[in-house]
């Protein structure tokens, strides 16, 4: 025990990938390794030998690894409310708003592996949220994993691994170096605060619309 | 109408990219990475614009972009960079190369045909 005090209180943080300084990350005990935390919204990308975690109601994370040069990252997004009439494809352009965010979300993890020497044909991804937990708009979790789904397949990967759906909250634990990830499902008594959570974060997308940064040189 | 070649290595980019140039008359060519982008254009006859992603495998976007502009056909091209990348440094890196204008992803649509409009002008 006194050993592993020790080791807590002497670990330092693994190198941070340069971006990612901002995400918080405390020493895990349990499984003896530092863990980021992510919050929707955000991702993390590593090259090192740390743990990635997550709470997910009806969003949904995206784990990607490269296995040859174990580097690793995991998202946390949701799409954006899509306002346009009827059902739309989700390749039209003028009802893609909830594609672009969603496709952003995807291609920020991926590249930022990429330029860590991930090989794309090497990547390996496992797929976790999608809950049916915001009570007001039940279709939301299954809107999350029709696109995840859909993306990846337009982009010719492979699903490895996945745990989606259903009305249950997750808490995700992923190891980047390893591939393996602990899904832990959480009571419906604690879909309350996860599913407010979200909730702001939908609405903070009507507040600040998701649009491009466009510089003329 | 113009004629624009837009490299992408995302699939679900290029086809978001094209359904949105098709939209507003414009044709289309797509490649899926700066290698693929550089043969496209120097194929036949020059596109009237190139829009391009930064990361990719095989050629970079900038990389495209230095090349293209050594092109004497590629002299006077817009040459736009739609891409994550959001920092000074990459910009700048951009903009030494040779390009004309920089688009951050997640892009607009309607912004984008405006961006088009404008360096088309």
């Amino acid at each position: 025990m006194l050993s592993q005090f020790n080791r807590a209180a002497t670990h330092d943080r693994p190198k941070v990938v340069p971006g990612f300084e901002a995400i918080g990350s405390n020493w895990d005990n349990r499984l003896g390794c530092w863990m980021a935390k992510i919050l929707p919204g955000e991702f993390y990308i590593t090259a090192a030998d740390e743990g990635i975690t997550t709470v997910l109601g009806s969003c949904i994370s995206a784990c990607i690894r490269d296995p040859a040069i174990r580097v690793g990252g995991m998202n946390h997004f949701m799409l954006p409310e899509d306002t346009t009439q009827g059902k739309s494809a989700w390749l039209d352009a003028n009802a893609g708003l909830a594609t672009r965010y969603g496709s952003f979300a995807m291609e920020s993890l991926i590249n930022g592996l990429l330029k860590l020497g991930a090989r794309r044909e090497r990547l390996e991804v496992k797929l976790f949220g999608g809950g049916h937990v915001l009570k007001a708009a039940i279709e939301v979790g299954d809107r999350n994993i029709e696109f995840a789904r859909q993306w990846l397949r337009t982009e010719g990967f492979r699903v490895v691994a996945e745990d989606v759906g259903s009305d249950v909250p997750r808490r995700v634990v992923y190891m980047p170096s390893t591939g393996k990830v602990q899904v832990k499902h959480l009571r419906s008594t604690e879909s309350g605060d996860i599913a407010r959570r979200e909730q702001q974060h939908l609405q903070s997308f009507a507040k600040q619309p998701v649009t491009s940064d466009i510089e003329l040189f | 109408m113009a004629r624009i070649l837009a490299v992408d290595d995302s699939a679900s980019m290029r086809q978001m990219v094209d359904l949105t140039l098709k939209s507003a008359g414009h044709v289309v060519v797509s490649a899926i990475d700066g290698v693929d982008g550089l043969k496209k254009a120097s194929d036949g006859d020059p596109v009237d614009l190139v829009i391009t992603d930064v990361n990719m495998p095989n050629m970079d976007g900038i990389t495209l972009v230095r090349e293209l502009r050594r092109l004497p056909q590629y002299r006077g091209v817009p040459l736009l960079v739609l891409t994550t990348e959001a920092s000074a440094e990459r910009k700048q890196e951009g903009r030494a190369a040779g390009a004309t204008g920089w688009i951050v992803k997640p892009f607009d649509p309607e912004r984008l045909l405006a961006t088009v409009d404008k360096v088309l002008a």
